[in-house]
């Protein structure tokens, strides 16, 4: 697409030239925009913006979402300046910004401030100033299969907040409909990855695992990291949740019709809503007896490369994309994932809720419900990649069946070591 | 057929085995590139037919993938394959038959640097090789995605073992005639050594054809894009398409099925057939 | 011809491959080796990345991890590629077919041949659903640290044994067939050619064949990325994927860069002495 423009632009500028018109089409630019996504995700918001700003010519490229770190490491650690603007997965913006990756966005505070929330905004600050502005977020809730509850005669859970199941109720249910024909009971979508497990250890009041005033002390060895750890490692023993699934061929766990409870976002819709025969409800993301309700978030944000060869253009996409309402809601047309910007979310949310007559507005008051109260960020830490890392593997290790209290031990003596390194 | 022993059909029968087992991966991701997406993972345990066989077939995956820039970024691959093949032949005979033949101070130093060349890991020197080629404006060029695989010091390595296990008479008989270096190379070692090229070819090609990181620092646009990295987009954060993925991969492993097929009776001339070797 | 103008030659004939592998590969290497004396935020050269990496369990544990699966995956490899080799070697109807098929592997994306196993050895997936036909229970395969390694052997040797073959085919294709009917006349019976004939005759390919495949399993990484990530309890943390986890993810430069340092120093020692163990009287 953006090839046929270049073309397209180049015939302009021959033309205008040829007639002697005015320099400004002498001086179509090309900005560089990386991300993960696939062409037709951006396309919209790239046309969007192309519509606005004709002299701009947006090139998209997309590298694979496991070498998006690779790629900024090698490109903008390079200092390279053909990469004007770029997604970054937000909990990595600290990191990224100590290590001078990001141009810094200060002076567009005060307009995020106003469309975005504050989790959304916290995520992408480091020493007080932001490094990013906010574009998508995340927020998850559980699916349901009606056909396994069925049998195994257990009540649909209710949508409604007060509704809200807790992981034991949610486990016993499992167990039920597995002792009927489930072959799964309940699994948390990423199911090894801090993203998923966060709010476990959150929500039963352990923290987050990092603490002090820069987030690089460790804390994953306290009684309630133990205790969340220990039910974490107890769906795998009892065969609720499976073993040695890879996380992107869990959904198909669903859609195949063998698991009765599932923890998942809002882009399942579309391969759920697309099975055959799969009859479904959703509700709120359990939490533990005596402890709060927690559920993940955050996503993608959009950032300036401090290499950029057009800065300034690269900011005008960045706001257009962020905080233009009309831009931010063309960035979600091809995705299934919610803008932070809160105009453009009120749009979002009534298509979700127009998915499905039933689905759709239970869907709707549980993800704004959810991103409103619920939702907490992934710590905010220069270490915070590192420290991902290290926790996930500790949790792969947990569901294939090492001893919680010796792994997390292990886990914390690595992240002290580790962590020293980057303060 | 006719002719074969039982020892001989017992060895054939080794050979199938081990043929069928190494396929069956492929096969189960040919036949899933066929399959709905929620069907690919239905029918994994217990085995039945259609853990082999799609029952439902869709092409769905198929119109997808090449309405994708696949035909572009399979070109690419072919091509930077080519190239690399076509280039570094000419770079690593030329080496291998110095390190081979020509008795000179250094060579050992020589060829102990072509073997530390290959012990690097090339992931591990992705970046600072990016900043070199940058260096040179070779980003999104054919230049920069071929360039890394001509100095291939395996392949020198192949081509030396190779050379050296030429009979030393050949090259005595050829200076008697007055030929130089160049012509001993030319018109002696070469025509002796189509099957080591060969294989020296199949490493190049393999190189390139496998090559991934690389070529997503160097050359991520579009227009110069290689296939293993356009299969690789198929999966995003929020969702896998495992059904144009493996589409992706049957027509990559398809193009050098073709291309071994086609190079199948080189594999089996022979230098011992001509008495050349020693 | 004088010795000088030999080295003239030679630097002819040498001079694009050198070049070539000093820009591309040394230089960059170079630059690893200075990052690797760099401790985080120091300026000046020093050892601490390599105390630190030989002090930090996890390195040293993947250190022995991958000597370990080396010592396996080696000549489990070069037996089996061997023994096909052979086989093939008889000239039977179809076998160029067979040689195809078990080449293929090798071209296909990595990323995607580790999807594939991932679901081969999914507890509910293929591998067991057969083993179970033969009444054998179900296996944990990659999440049990006993048994992870052994499932990354077999999947990198799906990729590598039809690749190595290839070179071993050739290899035999260039014994003479007079040396065989030699023996033979002698009375010597397939052992005996196999040990007198084969194996000496083949021992510069085997030697290229030993070498390229040591070093290409030190340096494995997309199956492991893909598969386990180095778990479960570090079972499969091969080297290479130290290294990515270093340079990629915990964003420790100066550690990953030791790490691949002292990796490259260990294969250059291995293969040191497969060639001094390979060389027939110093002849190589």
């Amino acid at each position: 697409m953006s090839f046929a423009i270049k073309k397209l632009s180049l015939v302009a500028l021959a033309g205008m030239l040829a007639y002697g018109a005015s320099p400004v089409f002498a001086q179509t630019i090309t900005l560089n925009f990386l991300t993960a996504e696939k062409d037709e995700t951006v396309a919209p918001v790239i046309e969007g913006f192309e519509k606005l700003h004709p002299d701009i010519d947006v090139v998209h490229t997309t590298v694979p979402f496991d070498s998006m770190n690779a790629t900024i490491e090698a490109r903008v650690g390079g200092q390279d300046p053909s990469i004007d603007v770029f997604l970054v997965d937000s909990p990595r913006v600290p990191a990224m910004a100590s290590r001078g990756y990001l141009a810094n966005l200060n002076d567009e505070r005060e307009k995020a401030d106003a469309v975005s929330n504050d989790v959304a905004m916290g995520i992408i600050s480091y020493k007080g100033d932001i490094f990013a502005l906010p574009a998508w977020t995340s927020t998850q809730m559980m699916f349901y299969n009606k056909d396994l509850l069925d049998k195994a005669g257990i009540a649909y859970p209710g949508f409604k907040a007060e509704d809200r199941l807790t992981y034991d109720q949610v486990v016993d249910e499992a167990k039920k409909a597995q002792a009927a024909g489930a072959k799964y009971g309940f699994i948390p979508e990423q199911i090894d990855r801090y993203y998923q497990l966060q709010p476990l250890f959150e929500s039963i009041g352990g923290g987050p695992g990092l603490t002090g005033e820069d987030m690089l002390t460790p804390d994953v060895t306290n009684p309630k990291w133990i205790e969340a750890a220990t039910f974490y490692s107890s769906l795998f023993e009892s065969g609720v949740s499976p073993r040695g699934v890879p996380v992107d061929q869990m959904s198909s766990t669903f859609t195949s019709g063998d698991t009765a409870f599932y923890i998942g976002g809002p882009w399942n819709f579309a391969a759920f809503n697309a099975t055959e025969g799969l009859h479904y409800g959703v509700a709120p993301v359990p939490y533990f007896a005596g402890g709060k309700p927690v559920v993940p978030t955050d996503s993608w944000a959009i950032a300036v490369s401090p290499y950029a060869a057009h800065p300034a253009e690269a900011k005008m996409f960045a706001e257009y994309f962020s905080l233009d309402p009309e831009g931010a809601l063309l960035s979600v047309k091809n995705n299934p994932i919610p803008p932070v910007n809160e105009i453009a979310y009120k749009t979002y949310i009534e298509t979700i809720a127009g998915l499905d007559p039933e689905i759709g507005p239970a869907a709707k008051e549980i993800m704004t419900y959810e991103l409103a109260n619920n939702s907490v960020s992934r710590p905010r830490s220069i270490g915070y990649v590192a420290f991902e890392e290290i926790m996930n593997r500790a949790f792969s290790d947990i569901r294939n069946g090492s001893a919680v209290q010796a792994t997390l031990d292990q886990a914390q003596q690595q992240l002290t070591s580790t962590l020293a390194r980057i303060q | 057929m006719r002719n074969m022993s039982a020892r001989g059909a017992l060895q054939l029968a080794v050979i199938a085995a081990f043929g069928l087992l190494f396929v069956l991966p492929l096969w189960w991701v040919s036949i899933s590139a066929f399959r709905p997406e929620d069907d690919i993972f239905r029918y994994l345990n217990p085995l039945s037919l259609w853990t082999f066989f799609p029952n439902r077939v869709t092409f769905e995956h198929i119109v997808t993938l090449w309405t994708s820039p696949f035909a572009r970024a399979i070109f690419n691959s072919l091509f930077v394959a080519i190239a690399t093949v076509a280039g570094g032949l000419v770079v690593c005979t030329l080496a291998a038959f110095a390190l081979a033949v020509i008795e000179f101070p250094g060579r050992s130093l020589v060829f102990t640097i072509m073997i530390v060349s290959f012990l690097i890991p090339f992931d591990a020197i992705a970046v600072p090789l990016y900043n070199v080629m940058r260096g040179f404006g070779l980003q999104n060029s054919y230049l920069g995605l071929i360039l890394p695989g001509i100095g291939n010091g395996l392949t020198v390595f192949l081509l030396r073992q190779f050379f050296l296990g030429l009979p030393s008479d050949l090259r005595e008989a050829g200076m008697i005639d007055g030929m130089g270096y160049f012509q001993i190379f030319w018109r002696i070692y070469l025509p002796l050594s189509v099957p080591a090229l060969i294989s020296a070819g199949l490493i190049m090609f393999i190189f390139q054809w496998q090559a991934y990181l690389w070529p997503l620092l160097i050359a991520p646009a579009t227009e110069y894009k290689v296939a293993a990295v356009a299969i690789a987009q198929f999966s995003s954060a929020y969702d896998v398409n495992f059904g144009v993925i493996f589409a992706g991969a049957m027509f990559v492993s398809l193009i050098p099925m073709v291309i071994l097929v086609a190079f199948q009776q080189y594999f089996t001339t022979s230098v011992a057939a001509t008495g050349g070797k020693e | 011809m004088t010795r000088n103008k030999k080295l003239l030659w030679a630097l002819l004939f040498l001079a694009p491959a050198i070049i070539s592998v000093i820009i591309l590969r040394l230089w960059p290497a170079l630059m690893a080796l200075h990052e690797s004396l760099l401790a985080p935020r120091a300026s000046t050269y020093s050892f601490e990345n390599y105390t630190y990496i030989f002090s930090d369990p996890v390195f040293r544990g993947s250190l022995w991890t991958t000597l370990f699966y080396s010592v396996i995956v080696n000549p489990l490899q070069i037996a089996v590629a061997l023994g096909l080799a052979l086989l093939m070697n008889n000239k039977l109807p179809t076998t160029g077919f067979w040689r195809t098929l078990i080449l293929l592997p090798v071209a296909i994306p990595q990323s995607v041949s580790a999807v594939v196993w991932s679901v081969g050895f999914r507890p509910d997936g293929l591998i067991n659903a057969l083993l179970g036909m033969f009444g054998i229970g179900e296996q944990r395969f990659l999440t049990s640290p006993e048994q992870a390694l052994a499932c990354i052997i077999i999947m990198v040797s799906w990729v590598g044994v039809g690749y190595w073959m290839t070179f071993l085919i050739a290899g035999l294709q260039d014994i003479p067939k007079s040396l065989y009917e030699a023996v033979t006349i002698d009375g010597a019976n397939s052992w005996q050619r196999f040990r007198y004939v084969t194996l000496p005759q083949l021992r510069r390919p085997l030697t290229f064949v030993l070498v390229a495949d040591t070093v290409a399993n030190f340096l494995v990484f997309a199956p492991v990325q893909i598969l386990t990530k180095g778990g479960p309890q570090g079972s499969t943390n091969l080297i290479m994927n130290e290294v990515y986890t270093r340079a990629f993810l915990s964003g420790d430069k100066g550690s990953a860069a030791a790490a691949t340092v002292v990796l490259v120093l260990m294969v250059l020692i291995i293969v040191l002495l497969q060639f001094r163990l390979m060389s027939d009287k110093g002849a190589d």
